[in-house]
């Protein structure tokens, strides 16, 4: 019988050893001066800059949206045997499905995967009278863009970072069922240099290969993340793809007002019942669209996104490859278009659904 | 010869249990996120680990010149409470094999509070994982380990 009560009193023991008294209730005065003038433990540590700014508007993990657009006049140009055709579209809208999902984060280096899915699908006022081919594709087929990529932020010590993107994006009036062949992809890329001042801005230059004005083309890019010394205004521009002027009410609510330049070159391959001598076609696409952003958490991670806008044309031309080949124009080549088609303005909304970065 | 056989399996256990513990009191300690902005105190609390906010680079808020609170707490009723001292690891518990989990992180910059895993990459090195609700939609940050002076 003696083993019984010795065992129990070892457990008595070890359950005293296992439990210390709680004392989250009470604080000791700290002397926070012990912490003011610390070294790593590890020699051979190093500090490094972060990719963020005070107050930026939050990143987007996932984001889901549904962009609209109100009514406008689409200018087909002629070209073989088609006649010149202007049509009205009463809306053009659409899904917009975003991820960016980290896949190293490290101190010395930032690894993340970008994956997006946009559509544009065109309603036709008099879809039954239609006879220039680029109105027909667009009415039965829309535009679509699939593209994957990659954004590596690389810090070299605490002031110096390397930021690159890069990515490969599949474009064009295909379908779930004629998914597009990846020769057609466009890839675009980017780099920038930078500087990171304080905790409340980063600078940098850079260039990049671009599709945003629907066709190839090389641009230098100015980024200025900043955020005064308040935190009720900030910029974030990375020249000329997108710029805004920020105003932050606070840490969940905060407006965007600027612009974004958004384009890229859609294959067009699905003929629905038109067919042309042209069989390498591609629509320039590019549009400026200046906004007003309301950006604001809903619940904890949950971000709703609201802007509205203008959509001003900017390219809507198309190229015809000669042997399937993509050539750049630039902003001084004379290159013939095959059509020079050209899109009136209009405003336009769009609104999304996003779960935020930690 | 019964008795002696069960004070040694009891004695066993006990020291086994310690030795979990012990090996979870690595992460006590003085650490850096990556920012540099703030250094964290990671303490032990009866049997969870809490990390308090004990140094800030930026100590003053620039609009009132007084010393930071946690204004973005969704709360109103903590956005008054001092940063310096602020619990932003809670209720951490060691899991075995230099992990630790089934604790929260809370970012003051943006007054949300995160699942988080801490996992222990070599003895000053941290990996600290703020998810919400499964470990792919996070970030990862690291941490080092500060050397206190004449510790």
């Amino acid at each position: 019988m003696r083993w019984i009560w010795i065992l129990m009193a070892l457990m008595a023991t070890s359950i005293l050893f296992a439990q210390t008294p709680d004392t989250t209730a009470t604080e000791e005065e700290e002397d926070w001066s012990l912490y003011d003038d610390l070294s790593f433990a590890d020699e051979g540590a190093k500090r490094f800059c972060t990719s963020k700014v005070t107050n930026l508007s939050p990143q987007k993990l996932i984001s889901v949206g549904y962009d609209f657009q109100g009514g406008y006049d689409v200018s087909a140009g002629s070209f073989e045997s088609f006649a010149a055709e202007t049509a009205t579209v009463t809306a053009s809208h659409g899904l917009r499905l975003q991820a960016n999902i980290p896949l190293l984060s490290r101190n010395d280096i930032i690894v993340q995967l970008n994956a997006n899915y946009a559509e544009q699908r065109y309603a036709y006022a008099d879809n039954q009278t239609l006879t220039h081919p680029l109105h027909r594709w667009l009415n039965d087929n829309g535009l679509r863009t699939m593209g994957l990529g990659m954004t590596v932020f690389k810090p070299f010590n605490e002031k110096n970072f390397l930021l690159v993107q890069a990515s490969g994006d599949n474009n064009g009036d295909f379908g779930w069922a004629d998914m597009p062949s990846l020769r057609n992809t466009r890839y675009s890329a980017a780099v920038v240099y930078g500087w990171k001042k304080s905790d409340r801005m980063m600078w940098g230059l850079g260039a990049a290969r671009t599709y945003r004005v629907g066709e190839i083309n090389y641009v230098p890019i100015v980024l200025l993340n900043w955020t005064s010394s308040n935190g009720k205004w900030g910029t974030e521009l990375l020249l000329p793809a997108r710029g805004h002027l920020r105003r932050t009410f606070n840490s969940r609510n905060l407006m965007l007002f600027g612009f974004e330049l958004e384009g890229n070159s859609y294959r067009m391959n699905n003929r629905s019942d038109v067919e042309t001598l042209a069989d390498n076609i591609e629509l320039r696409r590019s549009e400026l669209r200046i906004r007003l952003a309301w950006e604001r958490s809903i619940k904890d991670f949950i971000w709703l996104s609201a802007q509205a806008g203008y959509r001003y044309n900017w390219a809507f031309e198309a190229d015809n490859f000669t042997d399937n080949r993509e050539f750049f124009r630039g902003f001084f080549g004379d290159q013939p278009y095959l059509m020079e088609n050209s899109l009136t303005n209009t405003f336009y909304l769009l609104f999304s659904v996003n779960l935020v970065s930690p | 010869m019964r008795l002696t056989l069960l004070v040694t399996v009891c004695t066993l256990l006990i020291s086994l249990t310690s030795l979990a513990q012990d090996a979870g009191d690595r992460l006590v300690g003085v650490w850096e996120p990556s920012s540099g902005k703030a250094r964290v105190k990671i303490e032990k609390i009866g049997s969870k680990y809490f990390g308090k906010i004990v140094w800030l680079r930026e100590p003053n808020d620039p609009d009132t010149g007084l010393p930071k609170t946690d204004k973005n707490n969704p709360d109103p009723a903590l956005q008054g409470a001092p940063l310096r001292g602020y619990r932003m690891l809670k209720d951490f518990e060691y899991k075995g094999e230099d992990e630790w989990g089934s604790g929260t992180i809370y970012d003051p910059e943006n007054g949300s509070t995160y699942d988080c895993v801490i996992k222990m990459k070599d003895d000053n090195t941290l990996d600290i994982r703020g998810f919400i609700g499964i470990s792919t939609f996070g970030r990862t940050d690291v941490w080092k380990r500060l050397q206190i002076p004449g510790r």
